[in-house]
């Protein structure tokens, strides 16, 4: 049981010290994405605080870092930072920063947010009960790629959207430091909770609402799921995802409206190319940053709203829908058939 | 094998060991401890819900870990030679401290080398300079050498394994036919293609586990069709949908192959040195994208001299010790094994073309 507090922590006021902040959880997300981008925020880095049960790893990394302070135990933080950025396993999102939110403390949480929709949902009314802040990592939606579907959505230029088409697929690389993706820590969900995480989100963004699932097939045999199909409807709106881990194809979203289209690329923010009332396609050049920058905006957004002084660019709430969808995916989700999985009578 | 005893496969996280695992599962013949080296080549396995450690052979404490309660093991880690020659050793040195009852060691027919003819397992060994081949070859000597000891190994020599799951023989070659760059090669690809479709891997794998006969024994596995390089590319090409193959001259593709090669291992020191700059690059600027692309495709769909040599080569790899000892019987002609190959790459929508659709 989690004890909320009866007061309403106040932000820390940028005329006193800088934030304290605790960065939870040490892995390949810490390393490679939340330190750097701290590490911009010189203010913050002499009151930063870094938190892994692998103390040594911990260790590791504030020496690279230039962090004074590590923990083992993310309990003694509890009363000692402004503000959390939870880059734990995914199964420990929701525990861990409900201890923090009961607080009154700002989190900023690591996509996806929850397991579940139910835990997610229960950060969100923690987070509201308590008046802290809970900020998540879906960085994509800064992406102006994604961002320029939803502004055509908007702005109804081209009418409905009545199709989307989605497709990731990428050899996972991930190099992740405890295997909690796939080791007995973790859950039996893979690449539809992972890079479904955002691919789902902008579906669900871009609809501004939950689809309806039609198909969902996965590969999974006991275990998560490595390939992923989902084939969906919301209003007049059809669409399919495929997701991959076990193999590359090009990454892809292709949206079409009643008088016209977009087509973009994942890993490419420059550009899209539109396609408006029949007119041949052009390419559109789109004001970006790289992706390191992106990153940056969303833990400098943070600072600033453990202050006081900016709304979460991402807040939590808003991406509630899109694990709802990704639990409806699994839920209604069956195998695909692989013949090649017939077991011969000399194997058995 | 029984369900009670634990299997330790090392190399799981790769295609061999990844299917050898999934077999056992699979089969309920015994518990499977699936050995990988980190966490990055698990998506695959994890699909199933069995036990995956880290096992990385280089690494002592890792493999003390990985062998407790090991009864069996499998060992199919490969990769630069220290993990191939001095990782064979520290799984061999593990498993003879353990006492278990079979350590089978995938090699390769590589062993053989340029050798040409019918090679039954008493062919010698032959040193080429390839590093694979050489590497296995230091690796098998040490296996000989713990098989003296009293360490009850079992060699088995592969040559080309393809289907689900197989990078170089059904992945990329299936790239490099749709490419449209790839063709026949007249006498470079006359030679003899060795193929086994991995199942029929599996099931020779898992009779040199359990037969008694097996220990101290090196056996070849090969399949049961013996067709060219030229006949293997027309058959797959024509599975997955494709237009008929052209003929690429045999000095042309020397030529290309030639002049390719600097440019190849430009790039692959480029791709080591400088990969996070050059990803930057890429997502940046799309004319450079482009450019990086089309050298790629370039590169992958080009022929290295190395493949033309085996494409070339004319020798058969026999399978008559390991029918008569083993009891091995390959199940899979080619039409069979491209069949579930196709579906595969179908499933991961690497195949629009084919007439699975």
């Amino acid at each position: 049981m989690v004890k909320t507090p009866n007061q309403t922590r106040k932000p820390v006021t940028s005329s006193g010290s800088s934030p304290r902040i605790a960065l939870i959880g040490c892995g390949a997300i810490a390393e490679l994405y939340f330190l750097p981008a701290l590490a911009k925020q010189s203010s913050v880095l002499g009151f930063l605080t870094l938190v892994d049960q692998n103390i040594d790893r911990a260790r590791k990394l504030a020496e690279a870092f230039g962090v004074k302070q590590y923990l083992a135990d993310y309990r003694e933080a509890l009363d000692k930072a402004d503000g959390v950025i939870i880059a734990l396993p995914t199964q420990l999102h929701h525990p861990v920063s409900m201890e923090f939110l009961s607080r009154g403390v700002p989190v900023l949480c690591e996509k996806p947010l929850a397991e579940s929709a139910d835990k997610a949902r229960e950060m969100v009314e923690l987070a509201n009960k308590t008046g802290a802040v809970l900020a998540t990592n879906y960085s994509q939606r800064l992406w102006p790629q994604f961002a320029k579907v939803k502004e055509l959505i908007v702005e109804r230029s081209l009418g409905e959207p009545v199709d989307i088409k989605y497709y990731v697929g990428e050899l996972f690389k991930w190099p992740t430091v405890s295997g909690f993706y796939f080791n007995a820590i973790g859950s039996v969900r893979g690449v539809l909770r992972d890079r479904g995480a955002h691919v789902m989100d902008h579906i669900c963004w871009w609809l501004g609402g939950k689809p309806k699932v039609i198909i969902s097939q996965n590969d999974a045999m006991g275990g998560s799921e490595a390939v992923a199909y989902v084939k969906f409807e919301h209003n007049k709106c059809k669409g399919e995802v495929k997701l991959s881990w076990l193999s590359s194809f090009p990454c892809k979203f292709f949206v079409e409206f009643e008088r016209g289209s977009i087509e973009g690329e994942v890993s490419y923010p420059q550009s899209v190319l539109l396609n408006i009332g029949g007119r041949p396609q052009k390419r559109v050049n789109l004001k970006s940053e790289s992706y390191t920058a992106l990153g940056d905006r969303i833990v400098a957004n943070f600072i600033r709203v453990v202050v006081g002084k900016e709304k979460p660019l991402v807040p939590a709430i808003d991406v509630l829908d899109s694990i709802s969808f990704i639990d409806e995916c699994y839920a209604a989700a069956t195998r695909f058939e692989m013949p090649w999985y017939g077991i011969p009578e000399v194997i058995k | 094998m029984t369900s009670n005893e634990t299997i330790l496969v090392t190399g799981s996280g790769g295609f061999i060991g990844g299917w050898i695992a999934e077999t056992l599962y699979l089969s309920g013949s015994a518990n499977v401890r699936a050995g990988i080296r980190s966490w990055s080549s698990a998506a695959r396995l994890a699909r199933f819900p069995l036990e995956i450690v880290l096992c990385d052979v280089l690494d002592k404490e890792s493999i003390t870990q990985a062998m407790r309660g090991v009864t069996c093991v499998i060992h199919c880690a490969i990769g630069a030679r220290d993990v191939i020659v001095q990782g064979t050793e520290n799984m061999l040195g593990a498993a003879l401290g353990s006492g278990v009852r079979r350590f089978v060691h995938l090699s390769t027919c590589e062993v053989y080398g340029h050798a040409s003819g019918q090679i039954d397992e008493t062919s010698p060994y032959q040193y080429t300079g390839n590093p694979y081949g050489d590497a296995k070859i230091d690796a098998e000597k040490l296996c000989w050498e713990y098989r003296e000891k009293g360490l009850p190994v079992t060699i088995l020599r592969p040559p080309i394994v393809y289907g689900p799951f197989s990078t170089d023989w059904t992945l990329k070659l299936a790239r490099r036919l749709q490419s449209g760059n790839w063709g026949i090669f007249n006498e470079y690809g006359d030679g003899v293609c060795n193929l086994i479709y991995i199942t029929d891997l599996i099931a020779g794998v898992l009779l040199a586990a359990n037969h008694e006969c097996a220990v101290g024994e090196a056996f070849n596995l090969n399949g049961p069709e013996t067709i060219t390089w030229n006949q293997y590319f027309t058959r797959f090409n024509a599975a997955l949908g494709l237009p008929e193959l052209g003929t690429i001259k045999p000095q042309g593709a020397r030529l290309r192959t030639t002049l390719v090669e600097p440019v190849r291992s430009a790039a692959k020191f480029a791709l080591t040195h400088f990969r996070a700059p050059l990803r930057r690059i890429s997502q940046r600027f799309r004319l450079a994208r482009l450019a990086m692309q089309s050298a790629e495709r370039s590169l992958t769909t080009s022929p290295r001299s190395a493949e033309l040599n085996l494409y070339s080569r004319n020798a058969v790899y026999l399978t008559s010790k390991a029918q008569a000892v083993l009891g091995y019987r390959p199940k899979f002609d080619i039409d069979s094994g491209l069949k579930l190959s196709i579906l595969w790459l179908d499933h991961l929508g690497l195949c629009p073309n084919a007439s699975v659709h």
